[in-house]
């Protein structure tokens, strides 16, 4: 070996050396900020061929994510629920900060194949048809968990989720809470407040609290008085017996002061 | 050519100067080592054309390429000018040509030149006159926007000896310079190289042609096993010590019997009379010069 | 000829950028004469052909698509070029004997490897900005597709619903992180040719040097899980540890770099994590460079 490469190969030694924290603080650095996070592992590589997992390892995730896509939706055109969550949990897990992808799962699972379930599907009795369509609504939601577990922030997956626990499990309290969560993000859409509002109104046991915030939205002016607004104000100030000097509807007429 | 008539055209002091050599290469899987140069002495006086001779495997190149700084001796020196050859500034005064140069084909000639000349630190329109000089030096202004891919064997070596000279070097290390090329080209490049040594270059020319050698060294170096085994001026190397040659014009048969009879009274041997001929080379460029007029 | 010989040697620059830059622009000449960017052609029908194939799926997929090809096509024709560029240079100066010319000039050395280096760099540089523009193009022209569609299908809601949907579809598309994720790409690929450089000095043959490179890569985007496994565990014997190490000390980790991924779907990266990701890849990049300096600087030819 010439004193050259021997010289080369001394260098990468000491620089490999002095590169190890640095690589491990940086590594940390990233997971922390949420990049990274996709679990490449033997699970996943079970459901990859060996070149689509060294793809995937090379920089090439989100390629290999849009590939098994393009199979969800192969299934969805042909109603082919079976291997539906399979494809959708490899998808999330290859891609865990697209938030398009969780949402798109959902809907599938949530409603598409829920609907299938209850009204195509062989299931020789409504209550096993109930049952399935559950059991696919249960999927939905927990696809929208996983994804604010990955996306915290994202208000899009908060408003999904109060969507969803409102419409299918009717779970008005826990939806006003989601809708809350997208009503506090950077980019709360307009609504967001309202519709946390209306599912509160909806959650017995915090009336009073609904109404405070119907109030509080009511005194901002035009631009949230809504119809749905002023009738749950106007419900609530009859079912809260809201002194009168304080309504907003003064008298059965539905006339506003 | 007498030795006072050398020192008279060649500048004072060496041009090139190796003092003991050694070089030796590791051969894969064996302890011992390749002993490529042996203990190499020998000076190369300025202006004057060196011929570094020998067998495949003499160390011909490799000494050569110890000059040049693309090898690192074990033991010894080697200076140009006087200036340590494998520091990077004494390569500011050589030009090398090496044995069946392909240069990138890509480029044409006068790109070529362009290149090597920046590489020297010529720039603007020094290099843009300094390279269309050349290239008709060479005889390619023709091929000027040619790529070197389209160009013969000839045409490369005679744009290798351009880009040799593009930094008015002092010296010129050449090796193989007409290996390949056909006569008249081979005749061309040994033309330029006597006009070059008329103009005061050094040159170090390694070849196999040893006809060619002889018409062109006035000192050569036989190397042998990494050995310098003969060194010195051509003619007192190869010259017959007690032979003379006589070649007379419009001798008489008559004269030539008196002149045989003159010698063989004082003792001396007439070995061999014959006419003498032209080489093989000049008939072969009359003919394909006639033709290519006629 | 016109003048005689000099008498005295030239004055010699210890380091000369025009010298470096000539190796450098004739390194990208050689490479554009190849035909190296005909590339481009296939990498714009990929775009277009993958566009059309996706076109069934919703626009917002369509548009996420499309931002997934083009950037995993860039990082796939980056890596190759790198590679495959880099790998050629020193044989090929080798083979035809051009190495002796340029070193039988001045030249030092390390200025015809940072050259050679410099003139990879360019080519990298100008395909990924012919690709990026490429993708800026389309997405640009899908963008208002999708918009016009937008609007068509959105039409008759009020604008505080229509809001959060135009505002959506134009961040995913004027999103300047994305300039950052090509910026992360180019000096991925610029790691990667300072480690083909240094193969291709101590490697006797181009196609080895592809063949070692190949697996360097592969074995970076591993590093980081063996030193993962090398710092939390003691388990294993001492030749797995032995090996582990030598992975972990030897290999960059490649990994820390593929970070595409997640800001193509939207992930905001800050500014401090770009900078600490650049930081560390420069200082791959020089240690590589400098290895390949050293074993190229006593090495015979």
């Amino acid at each position: 070996m010439h004193r050259g490469l021997a010289a080369a190969l001394a260098l990468l030694l000491v620089a490999g050396v002095v590169k190890i924290p640095m690589e491990s603080a940086l590594d940390r650095d990233q997971q922390e900020a949420g990049f990274r996070t996709a679990e490449l592992d033997f699970d996943m590589r079970e459901r990859l061929t060996q070149m689509t997992f060294l793809a995937a390892l090379s920089g090439l995730r989100a390629l290999v994510a849009d590939m098994f896509w393009l199979k969800v939706f192969t299934r969805f055109e042909n109603a082919d629920w079976g291997r539906m969550p399979y494809l959708l949990d490899t998808v999330t897990s290859l891609q865990p900060r697209s938030e398009l992808f969780w949402d798109l799962a959902h809907w599938h699972m949530a409603y598409n194949a829920s609907s299938w379930a209850y009204h195509d599907s062989d299931l020789p009795s409504e209550a096993l048809r109930r049952k399935a369509q559950e059991e696919y609504w249960e999927l939905g939601r927990g696809l929208l968990e996983r994804g604010i577990k990955n996306n915290p922030d994202s208000r899009m997956l908060w408003e999904r989720l109060g969507g969803l626990l409102a419409d299918k499990f009717e779970d008005h309290c826990a939806a006003a809470e989601a809708w809350g969560q997208a009503a506090s993000q950077p980019d709360a859409s307009p609504y967001a407040k309202r519709f946390a509002a209306y599912e509160l109104a909806r959650c017995p046991g915090r009336e009073e609290e609904a109404y405070q915030r119907l109030m509080a939205l009511y005194q901002m002016g035009e631009r949230e008085r809504k119809p749905t607004l002023l009738r749950l104000l106007q419900e609530m100030e009859v079912e809260l017996d809201i002194p009168m000097e304080q309504r907003i509807y003064k008298d059965s007429s539905n006339s506003q002061e | 050519m007498a030795e006072s008539e050398i020192s008279s055209q060649a500048e004072p002091g060496w041009a090139i100067e190796i003092e003991k050599l050694n070089k030796t290469f590791a051969i894969p899987f064996r302890r011992e080592r390749l002993h490529a140069v042996r203990d190499l002495t020998l000076q190369v006086g300025k202006g004057q054309v060196y011929g570094l001779l020998g067998p495949n495997g003499s160390g011909k190149s490799t000494a050569m390429k110890v000059i040049l700084g693309l090898l690192k001796p074990d033991t010894g020196r080697t200076a140009i000018f006087g200036q340590d050859s494998s520091k990077v500034e004494s390569r500011e005064q050589v030009g090398f040509l090496p044995e069946n140069p392909y240069f990138y084909r890509f480029l044409t000639g006068l790109e070529t030149l362009n290149f090597y000349g920046k590489l020297c630190s010529i720039k603007g329109k020094a290099l843009t006159d300094r390279c269309w000089e050349l290239l008709k030096l060479v005889d390619l202004e023709g091929a000027a926007h040619r790529r070197l891919g389209g160009y013969s064997k000839g045409m490369l070596q005679r744009i290798g000896l351009a880009q040799a000279l593009i930094q008015h070097p002092r010296l010129l290390v050449l090796d193989e310079p007409t290996a390949g090329v056909d006569p008249a080209g081979a005749r061309d490049i040994k033309d330029l190289i006597m006009r070059l040594k008329e103009e005061g270059i050094t040159i170090l020319l390694c070849s196999h042609l040893l006809a060619q050698v002889q018409e062109i060294c006035d000192r050569i170096g036989i190397l042998h096993r990494g050995e310098l085994v003969r060194e010195g001026r051509l003619e007192d190397l190869i010259g017959i010590e007690n032979q003379t040659e006589l070649i007379l014009e419009g001798a008489s048969p008559e004269v030539l019997k008196e002149l045989r009879a003159f010698l063989e009274a004082r003792g001396v041997r007439a070995l061999r009379e014959s006419k003498p001929q032209t080489t093989l080379e000049n008939y072969f460029l009359e003919v394909t010069g006639e033709e290519g007029q006629s | 000829m016109s003048e005689a010989p000099r008498t005295e040697a030239l004055p010699h620059a210890f380091f000369s950028w025009n010298r470096l830059w000539a190796i450098a622009t004739n390194t990208l000449t050689e490479l554009v004469r190849l035909r190296v960017f005909y590339f481009l052609l296939i990498f714009a029908l990929l775009l277009i052909v993958g566009s059309l194939f996706w076109s069934k799926v919703t626009f917002q997929q369509q548009l996420q698509t499309l931002k997934d090809i083009s950037l995993g096509a860039m990082t796939i024709f980056s890596t190759l070029l790198a590679m495959l560029a880099t790998s050629m240079m020193l044989p090929k100066d080798m083979e035809d004997r051009t190495l002796y010319t340029i070193l039988a000039k001045p030249v030092p050395r390390f200025e015809y490897l940072m050259g050679k280096l410099t003139g990879i760099l360019l080519l990298l540089g100008l395909a990924i900005l012919a690709m990026s523009l490429v993708f800026g193009v389309t997405l640009g022209v899908r963008y208002f597709q999708v918009a016009q569609q937008l609007q068509g299908e959105l039409g008759g809601a009020t604008s505080e619903l229509m809001q959060p949907s135009v505002e959506a579809l134009r961040a995913e598309v004027f999103d300047p992180d994305l300039l950052i994720a090509i910026g992360l790409l180019y000096l991925k690929a610029a790691i990667f040719a300072a480690i083909t450089l240094f193969l291709s000095t101590i490697s006797s043959s181009w196609i080895f040097t592809v063949m070692m490179a190949a697996i360097v890569y592969l074995i970076g985007h591993f590093q980081g899980e063996a030193r993962e496994y090398l710092m939390l565990t003691s388990d294993g014997s001492w030749l797995t540890q032995g090996f582990l190490g030598v992975v972990v000390i030897l290999f960059p980790d490649l990994q820390l770099f593929n970070l595409v991924d997640d800001i193509v779907v939207g992930a905001g990266l800050p500014l401090s994590l770009a900078w600490k990701t650049i930081a560390l890849g420069v200082f791959y990049f020089f240690i590589y460079t400098a290895a390949s300096y050293l074993a190229f600087s006593s090495k015979e030819y």
